[in-house]
């Protein structure tokens, strides 16, 4: 994929100097990068299925990208839309009708060039309510025509700024219809279980080999279309393999012993330690993670009891109670950020009024009274067991609220028990972190914020006005409008405050010295077909 | 009862086992709280989302008609597909068990290379400082959890002084076994102290026996005593243990596998359990049971054929 | 009985140690364990902090010697739950024998063709994770091995002679079998428990270490070691002492076992 040219390389540079500085990504267009090899990239967890539309997990999501490509790509920062497998693209009709004109000379990893009835084929597919769980994504597509050989024509129910987002997202990855209808199976159930096998796309690599759960083998793929700014065909690499390497510190043993090139989701309390290595290169990529506790804000909790946090001012009182720089400094040592909305900064439309809720102690205190807890009250709070950075949060924030007298119980769970508890809505607070998928603020605004989505992450907040503005935002094309409705949306959030802010991070990957050209956009997609070695 | 009987006889008694334990892991498995679907869908799972992947994977069924099905598959070799990596579980596990039979295997290898010959040492210098020194050793073995031996072996001989590599199988055998080798010596430290500790005292025993005495009185050579008769003791007594020792080994075996990034069904099985992935918690629960069903009778069978006396 | 030898002598030094610091901890700590203390985040060992600091700058003495007391917890308990049901169980199966003995066959086929480990992380999963499921957990799987022990012993017992005259003497089979089998059959299983104790504090760091046992903010030398092993090469300390002082608790008990087997010289 065209996905880095000098200029956006700046400024996802600039965006890391904010968090810490990192070694320069590559040597840019300082002689041809060199061609060929094979890349060992060690992973926390493995893929579980490469469908776009039946996908679900980010480890799915995030190495997706190289097979099936899209018709508009994310940019760089994340923030807005490029041309992809569509060159350009035109709004008209008041933005209820798309034109896309496809990139000439696309071929499928088979060979076999891309064509219009492949794209709405795949358009139709990811939009049909029985696939998957992001059709409502692309649900405001009416109706999908093919007008010339290389146009395709999307005609929409009402105004969607949220179309060209989704456009750009890995659900709407483009297959080819043949290949796919011509795999075995009795049904679409047999199908893409047969097709994920062994998958056809326009991305730069194939997936030729996968044995689950230990590792999975990524070749170049020949037909690939685009080229690098030397002119050089891209990917450089003939090959990654994907290890799965679940103990963050036999990772980081095997990278230091020089068994594998590179791995992701690096402890943050290592990366001081890995910048220090002169064998390695640490970076720090600008994301969409935000981490919070969500608190429950029914009047009573699962189990009938009261529950204070129903009270806004308690919830206040918490978040003033919690020093986020000394969590910062504690869990990332220093990496992160505090939140400035409960969206990440490089979630478009984010306020960035500053840090929420500077640490007070008076305040919290003077509130708690005000609320009639001037004594503190038990808490519990939920995670997900064995998870770390969780564990750290938790712990520096129960000694933090035993400041103001509440005296918190952590229960750490195993994953489905954890989900179960919170989708039942019987919890009162729980460790969370979330990533965006789009380049787009409704996608975490409909789960933080619009209640009848997920009852806002299930603490059970609703707010008529917020989800008003949400709605209301969804079919808004004047961007100025769209701007000012998320600025209301999200300063009632704030003050409602039904989460505890706590920050954002980076994703941290780690790199042998001589591997260059790795890109993760803040979607958390990794683009491996620049990399060379 | 001829041997050939008892041998049919021991198989069909195992047939009722295995039923009973599919019907309790199944029921173990949907007594988890939580699900697969939810498990997969996580923040993002609305209820829309959660129902039409349950309808998908088919566990919108009742219980009962879900339990008739995977009994029906068993008897006829159908293990169901996995729910997350939607592949049959067969093929997964296929992939996996000759890794952990290989780690198991290997473990008892090391164990039994160690402590044999440390056995007769300690015995035959029992009480004296080569005694002391071999079962303070093994003592501290037996003592310690194997995710921090694991930790210490992994830093030390795969890190610092680089002498293998820090986890993974490799793809030839020769790759295997020098991927596996500090896995194994740690899955395998403390099976080697419960062997030494035994053995020690089964020579102990055999030398003080009367029979040996006798041996000896007829003018055997003190060497030759030891080999023919306490060889054979000591390697009842090390079968036997091998057999009873090898469902721990398989528990250890899950341990080994996450530190060490070994490819195994032992993380598979957690994995499965920390998924609500059913069909492969099920699936993986009878063949480990199989696989230590059948150890138990080899077992069975080698004490027979070492030690005529245990017949039946 | 012959003069109580050497390793039991160093076994119940130990277990001594480890039940001062259990009921006094307060004597022993030379900081409040879960204190944060800002300025010494990752402190390494030194005369003011002699186990070092974590990522809090909470002192790791202090923390190993406060988690000593939930570490012996599981090791009694973990323990004396499985212990006690598996006696009685072995008790009243290795007496009547017949039906019940083939039931109780199938039941221990069925316990130990699961792999251990595995049947306690999917129990405790079940449960929730936290000490008192993992006892609960532990019991179900754990009685096997001490109804297996009682069971055989049992069987060699009620053929004594002492049974026998107890039968003629008219006793009630409860007399029989707890006032006079019991007591004379129990010396394995005792020995047996003594040494699980150390196989307890193992299983309880092993789920501490996968986040299932004890709960934070409560130190367990398995969650300090876990805690720890991120840090593994950078501050070692984390995670290398509250090692060594499993490694040292598991020594007292199995050194006190074997001392009490050479006691009351129990055949292992």
């Amino acid at each position: 994929m065209q996905r880095t040219n000098g200029l956006t390389r700046r400024a996802v540079m600039a965006m890391g100097a904010g968090l810490a500085s990192f070694a320069t990504l590559s040597a840019g267009g300082a002689g041809a990068a060199t061609r060929g090899g094979k890349l060992i990239y060690a992973r926390y967890a493995d893929s579980l299925l490469l469908d776009p539309v039946w996908t679900d997990a980010n480890v799915d999501i995030w190495v997706s990208s190289s097979i099936y490509e899209t018709l508009l790509f994310p940019t760089d920062d994340g923030r807005d839309v490029k041309p992809g497998l569509a060159s350009k693209w035109e709004l008209s009709d008041a933005g209820k009708t798309i034109t896309l004109t496809l990139r000439d000379g696309v071929k499928f990893s088979d060979g076999a060039a891309m064509k219009a009835a492949d794209v709405k084929f795949s358009l139709d597919r990811a939009r049909n309510p029985k696939n998957g769980a992001w059709a409502d994504m692309v649900g405001s597509i009416d109706s999908i025509e093919i007008k010339e050989p290389s146009t395709v024509v999307l005609k929409l129910k009402h105004p969607d700024p949220t179309l060209l987002p989704a456009l750009a997202m890995f659900n709407t990855g483009i297959l080819p219809e043949g290949p796919y209808m011509a795999t075995p199976g009795k049904d679409d159930e047999e199908r893409y279980k047969a097709f994920a096998e062994h998958p056809i796309g326009t991305g730069p690599f194939m997936m030729t080999a996968w044995q689950r759960g230990q590792k999975m083998t990524f070749k170049r793929n020949p037909h690939y279309w685009a080229t690098a700014a030397d002119g050089q065909k891209l990917p450089l690499l003939d090959e990654i393999e994907f290890q799965i390497i679940p103990e963050d510190s036999t990772r980081l043993l095997k990278l230091k012993a020089g068994e594998i090139d590179g791995t992701e989701f690096v402890p943050f309390s290592r990366v001081k330690e890995l910048q220090a290595d002169s064998n390695l290169r640490m970076e720090l990529w600008p994301s969409t993670k935000v981490v919070y506790v969500v608190l429950m804000c029914k009047d009573k909790l699962w189990n009938g009891s009261d529950n204070p946090l129903s009270n806004k001012k308690v919830r206040q009182a918490l978040n003033y109670a919690v020093n986020k720089e000394a969590v910062i400094a504690i869990t990332t040592l220093g990496l992160g950020k505090p939140l400035q909305s409960f969206m990440s900064s490089a979630t478009p439309l984010n306020i960035m009024g500053g840090p929420l809720y500077p640490y007070n102690l008076a305040k919290a205190k003077a509130l708690m009274a005000e609320a009639g807890f001037a004594s503190g009250f038990e808490a519990s709070v939920m995670m997900t067991a064995g998870n770390q950075d969780s564990t750290n949060n938790l712990t520096a924030i129960q000694q933090m609220w035993s400041q103001i007298g509440v005296r918190l119980k952590i229960e750490q769970l195993d994953n489905p028990t954890n989900t179960k508890r919170y989708r039942a809505e019987d919890f009162q607070m729980r460790h969370g972190g979330w990533t965006d998928d789009i380049a787009d603020p409704s996608e975490i605004t409909s789960y933080f914020a619009h209640f009848p989505n997920v009852h806002s992450l299930h603490s059970g907040w609703k707010n008529d006005k917020v989800s008003a503005l949400y709605l209301a935002s969804q079919e808004e094309v004047d961007p100025a409008k769209r701007k000012a409705q998320y600025k209301e949306l999200q300063e009632i959030y704030i003050e409602e405050a039904p989460i505890l802010f706590l920050f954002e991070t980076p994703y941290p990957v780690v790199w042998r010295k001589n591997v260059t050209g790795f890109v993760q956009i803040p979607l958390g997609n990794n683009f491996f077909e620049k990399i060379s070695k | 009862m001829s041997r050939g009987t008892w041998l049919i006889s021991r198989l069909l008694q195992m047939l009722p086992t295995f039923l009973l334990i599919g019907i309790a892991v199944f029921v173990l498995a949907r007594l988890l709280p939580g699900n697969a679907v939810e498990a997969m869908l996580g923040e993002r799972g609305t209820d829309e989302a959660v129902a039409r992947l349950t309808a998908r994977l088919g566990l919108d069924k009742s219980i009962f008609a879900q339990l008739m099905a995977f009994l029906e598959g068993v008897m006829s070799g159908r293990l169901g597909d996995s729910l997350a990596f939607r592949i049959p579980v067969t093929r997964l596990i296929g992939e996996r068990l000759p890794v952990t039979m290989m780690l198991t295997g290997l473990a008892v290898a090391f164990a039994l290379t160690a402590a044999v010959p440390l056995a007769f040492v300690a015995a035959l210098n029992a009480n004296r400082w080569p005694d002391l020194l071999i079962r303070g050793v093994f003592q501290v073995g037996l003592s310690s959890p194997i995710f921090y031996v694991g930790l210490v072996l992994l830093t030390v001989f795969a890190a610092w002084l680089r002498l293998f590599p820090v986890g993974g199988y490799g793809d030839t055998l020769g790759e295997h076994i020098y991927h596996l080798f500090l896995p194994a010596m740690t899955l395998g430290l403390s099976f080697a102290a419960i062997v030494m500790r035994n053995l020690r005292a089964s020579i102990l025993g055999v030398i003080h026996a009367e029979y040996v005495d006798f041996a000896r009185a007829k003018g055997l050579r003190g060497s030759v005593v030891l080999l023919r008769h306490v060889m054979r003791n000591a390697l009842i007594a090390t079968v036997t243990l091998v057999g009873l020792e090898i469902g721990s080994l398989l528990g250890g075996a899950v341990i080994t596998e996450t530190v060490f990034a070994v490819p195994g069904v032992g993380r598979l099985m957690v994995d499965s359990i920390f998924a609500r992935d059913y069909p492969v918690i099920q699936a993986l629960t009878l063949v480990l049971a199989v696989f230590v069903s059948l150890a138990f009778l080899v077992t069975d069978i080698v004490q027979m054929w070492l030690d005529p006396r245990v017949g039946r | 009985m012959k003069r109580p030898p050497a390793p039991l002598l160093g076994g119940l030094t130990i277990l001594g140690a480890m039940v001062a610091f259990a009921v006094a901890p307060g004597l022993f700590v030379p900081y409040d364990p879960l204190a944060f203390d800002f300025t010494a985040l990752l402190a390494p060992p030194s005369w003011a902090h002699p186990f070092g600091a974590d990522q809090f700058g909470r002192d790791l003495l202090s923390r190993s010697i406060a988690a000593t007391a939930i570490d012996l917890q599981i090791a009694l308990f973990a323990t004396i739950f499985p212990g006690t049901l598996g006696t009685l169980i072995g008790l009243l199966v290795g007496w009547y024998g017949g039906i019940a003995d083939a039931i109780f066959g199938r039941l221990v086929d069925l316990v130990v063709t699961f792999p251990f480990l595995v049947l306690v992380i999917a129990i405790v999963a079940i449960l929730g994770p936290g000490l008192a499921n993992m006892y609960i957990a532990v019991t179900i799987v754990g009685w096997v091995s001490y109804a297996r022990l009682m069971r055989s012993e049992v069987m060699v017992q009620k053929n004594g002679e002492y049974v026998a005259a107890c039968k003629v003497l008219g006793y009630s089979t409860p007399r029989i079998l707890f006032r006079h089998i019991l007591p004379n059959a129990i010396r394995p299983v005792l020995v047996y428990a003594v040494t699980a104790m150390a196989l307890a504090i193992l299983l309880g760091s092993s789920l501490g270490y996968l986040g299932l046992g004890a709960q934070p903010p409560e130190a367990e030398w398995g969650v300090l070691i876990a805690d720890g092993k991120n840090f593994f090469t950078t501050a070692p300390w984390i995670a290398l002492f509250p090692g060594t002082v499993i490694v040292i608790a598991g020594l007292g008990f199995s050194l006190t076992g074997d001392g009490l087997a050479d006691l009351l010289e129990v055949k292992r």
